[in-house]
Formats: structure tokens, sequence, C-alpha cells
């Protein structure tokens, strides 16, 4: 099977925040809640960088790990989904999530937590692919289509890579190759590499 | 003018030519070997480290920490809450169940020496009975629905599935975030309602050498109206763990109404969640002497009323008080 990741290429991002925007149109993700979000270091610096982060769906998934119901699952392509019936919305994903990526809707009377919503890497959730109940909750199963995540489908500068893990390391090896940096998946110490980057 | 315009235009023919040349230099494939050498000081090495470290950026989604690239602390607090949180509070309650019975099993209850009179003295007004009652209903509801939520997954996982534990544990959630702060309420005025009868008494130095008469058979150590044992209980259970643990909880409550960052919340659960453990274990031992440890406690803060019997055993100076026509508080 393939083994689902996202890779965000530093030298690329523009900050134009269309990922956040279409996969929040895409899943139709309730008020306050955005799956996906771009975050600028040092801005307005001549080092600023921007990487656009959602969930990682990691192996050893730290929010899985703390659930106090069990609510995590991976599924056999490697994206990390969660059971939305069964959360109660403690908030212990986010506190132990490396990205920031739990994220809650706020729900009662008195500021209690809802339902957390996160990135599903376009892949629903527990219930049957594509039916009105998985849509409700979870957004549009692009999976199942045989599509890959929104967000990553339409990066004006292909930032944004999603897909089997192979494969996307195949394109960014070929970046590092054309850009002969020679260090680091960031590839961003060309910029500043007095004999590289054609500036002279 | 014209000659320093001149010299000008010939630095800048130079600086152009030299230009080329390192781009020529820089095209050639033998340049491998030349690889570029980081800049110095490596301001770039120096910001993905910063930013590995939590350092906040800037970022146009709104909302508490958006900015905030990695949560530098989450996979610790992941360690920590599932290993030593988990490990360690699970065997100090496991243990004081099991000192508690292996007690029970060698010294078995603490019956009256001598039959009950029949007459009865007031030891709890209806004021502190229902301040007891209510801080122990609310501890109750408090305490298991905090043990489903650190140990539900292990312990009752394997029975009733995630739909199961996620059934039990939103209700258990609700109660446990909505009675918190009653229980924080009637812990206070359990205090107020106490405080007075556990202030030190020349007794208690007595109770502590004889270490309440624990380990003599029948013989009972004069105290006023709370033994030392109680006072224990009062001063470290209801007042400082019982504070703390309520207190803690509050300031985890209510977590759309006020933004807290990740770390103050993974701090504020583990000191919630170990001092709720000492607490628990503390709380063990006080329900077993109130019910099955000592014959007739239970229904001193049932009817309020003790026989005269079992006063002058427990709580001989208090009784002699009491007897006299005093309030029996020190």
């Amino acid at each position: 099977m393939a083994r689902m990741k996202f890779l965000c290429d530093a030298e690329r991002c523009i900050e134009c925040n269309a990922c956040v925007t279409a996969c929040k149109n895409e899943h139709e993700v309730q008020w306050g809640v955005n799956r996906r979000r771009v975050v600028t270091i040092n801005d307005g610096e001549p080092t600023e960088k921007s990487l656009s982060v959602a969930c990682m769906h990691c192996t050893d998934a730290p929010c899985s790990a703390v659930c106090p119901v069990d609510c995590f699952y991976t599924t056999e392509d490697g994206v990390v989904l969660h059971n939305k019936d069964a959360c109660i919305g403690c908030g212990y994903c986010l506190f132990a999530c490396p990205f920031g990526a739990p994220q809650f809707p706020q729900d009662g009377a008195f500021g209690e937590r809802g339902k957390m919503d996160k990135c599903t890497f376009c892949a629903g959730g527990p219930e049957e692919d594509n039916s009105p109940a998985e849509r409700a909750k979870y957004g549009r199963n692009r999976l199942a289509e045989g599509k890959l995540p929104l967000c990553a489908e339409m990066c004006s500068t292909k930032a944004l890579l999603a897909g089997d893990a192979n494969e996307v390391s195949d394109i960014f090896r070929e970046r590092v190759v054309a850009r002969g940096s020679n260090r680091g998946a960031w590839g961003q110490n060309l910029q500043f590499n007095p004999l590289g980057g054609g500036k002279g | 003018m014209p000659r320093n315009a001149l010299a000008v235009t010939a630095m800048r023919w130079w600086l152009g030519l030299i230009v080329s040349c390192c781009a020529l230099f820089a095209a050639a494939p033998a340049t491998a070997a030349d690889a570029p050498k980081a800049p110095p000081g490596d301001a770039v090495a120096d910001y993905w480290r910063e930013v590995r470290q939590g350092v906040p950026g800037l970022s146009q989604v709104p909302g508490a920490e958006r900015g905030v690239m990695i949560n530098a602390r989450g996979e610790t607090w992941r360690q920590q809450r599932n290993g030593p949180l988990k490990r360690y509070g699970g065997m100090v309650l496991l243990a004081m169940l099991g000192i508690i019975v292996l007690f029970y099993l060698v010294k078995g209850p603490m019956k009256l020496s001598e039959p009950p009179t029949g007459r009865k003295i007031q030891r709890f007004t209806p004021f502190e009975r229902f301040v007891h009652w209510g801080t122990a209903i609310t501890f109750i509801l408090m305490g298991l629905t905090g043990l489903a939520i650190l140990f539900g997954r292990t312990v009752l996982g394997p029975l009733i599935g995630t739909d199961g534990l996620g059934g039990l544990l939103a209700l258990g959630k609700l109660v446990h975030n909505y009675l918190g702060p009653l229980f924080l309420a009637f812990t206070i005025l359990l205090i107020f309602a106490f405080v007075r009868d556990n202030v030190w008494q020349k007794c208690d130095g007595e109770w502590i050498a004889k270490a309440g008469g624990m380990f003599s058979s029948g013989a009972h150590v004069p105290s006023g109206r709370f033994n030392f044992g109680e006072k224990t209980w009062f001063w470290l259970g209801v007042t400082f763990l019982g504070l703390f643990v309520a207190g803690t909880g509050l300031l985890l409550n209510f977590p759309a109404l006020i933004d807290r960052t990740r770390d103050l919340m993974q701090n504020l659960v583990l000191l919630h969640a170990i001092g709720a453990v000492l607490l628990l274990a503390l709380s063990f031992g006080h329900i077993y002497m109130g019910t099955v440890g000592v014959e007739g406690a239970l229904d001193s803060m049932k009817t309020g009323e003790v026989d005269e019997t079992w006063a002058r055993e427990h709580h001989a100076l208090w009784y002699e008080d009491v007897k006299a026509g005093r309030s029996g508080r020190p």
C-alpha cells in the first residue's frame, strides 16, 4: 500500500493561504476551525520562510497515544483518522500534537470543546466512503475517489506536495538536485550561498 | 566630477566581470568539491532550530498559538502522562487499596469494647453533615470520572471498546467539568465548617507518640473532637490537596472561554492528576475509617448523633467536655 505523506517546500511557499481556503471550502469545515494554516517565520526579515502546516499523519501519533477514548486509527494508507462519535472533546490530542493540528469548535453554554476536527488527508472517517454521514462529519473523501488532497492539488507554486511518500520524495529529490544544494530537505541555505542561486 | 564618474563606471565593469567569472565557476561541473559553505553564524540553521523549539511565527489563521509551528513539549507531555503518571499513579492507588485490605484482614474493624448505653449525644450539626455529604458526593463523582479519563482506556477499553468508552466519557467529562466548581465550593465550606476543630491540641502529641493506638489492641488514645489522624486528613487532604486539585481543575475548565497556551494546559493536567491521585489515596483511608473501619462512624455522619460509649472510647476529651456542658470544640 501507499504511505501517504505531506511535504511543504519552504523555498516555494509564498504564504498565499490558498491551501487553507481550499481545504475549508472542500470539506465545509465548521465555523472557527481551520484544518490547515500557513505559518511564516521571521516575517519581513531577509530570512522569512513560510510553511503550510496541518496534520502530518505521524507513524507514531502522539494524539492517538494520549486520547482517553482511543478514538484514533491509522488507515492502510498511513493516514491518521479519528472517530468523531467517540471523541469527547477533552483537548489532549491538541496538547500532545507537535503541529497543533487538532482543532475544536466551541460548543455548549460554558465554552465546552466540541468534537475534535483535523485534516483527514481528504480521506473522510470511519463511515462508509462518501456517505452523507461521513461527508457531514469529516468532509469529502477524495482518496476514495482516487484523488489526492485538494490543498496540494491546487497549490500554485507546488510547494505543498501530498501523496505516496516515495513519489513525494522523488519529486523533492529532483528539486534538490536542480538547486544544487547538498544540504537539508528544506533547501534553505541556497539563497544565502554566495556562489549559488544565480544571484552572482 | 567626470573623473569620478569614469572611475565609477570602470568599477561597475570590473564588478560585472568578477561576477560573471564567479557565475561561470559556479556553473562548472568541477565545483562539486567546492561545496558552498554555510554562511557565518548559520542564520538558517538557527531559525529552524528556533522553530523546533516552539518560537512563534505569524499566521493569518486566527486562534490561539496558530503562529507556533511546532509544539515543542507535546511529545514530552505524552511520555510523561502515558508513562510515569499512569504507572506510578496507578501503583500508588493500588498500593493504598492493598494496605487497607491487609489492615482490615489483620486488625479487622474497630468495635466498641463496651455495650452502647443507648444515650445519644450530637456530634455533627445538620449544616456540617450537609457540607460533608455535598463534598463527599461531588468528590466521589469527580474521582470516578477522573480515574476513567486517566485509566479508562487501559482498564475499560478492552471491555467496552472505543464507542462504549466514548459514550461513558462524554458523560463523564460533562460531570467532571460542571461539578468541579461545585466540589470547590463544597470544599471551601467544609474547611470553614471544621477548621476550628482541627487546631493543634496537647493530646495530639500523645496520639502521634502512640501512632493513634494503631499497633496496640483495645487501648484508645484520648482525643478532642477530632484526633490527629482526622486532623491530618483535614489539613493535608481536604485543605491542601482538595484546594490544589479543585483549583488546578478550575484553571483547566471552560477551555473556549479563555485561551490558554498548550504549555500551561500540559502542566495543569499533570499537576491536577498528581494531586488527584494523592488525594484519592488519602481518601481511601478516610472512607475506610468512616465506613467499615470503625463501628458507628458512619452513623455519626448519617444521623449526626453518636452513642455515649462511642464518644467516650473514641473521643474521650470531647466527650468529657460535652458532658460538662461545653461545646467540646478546642
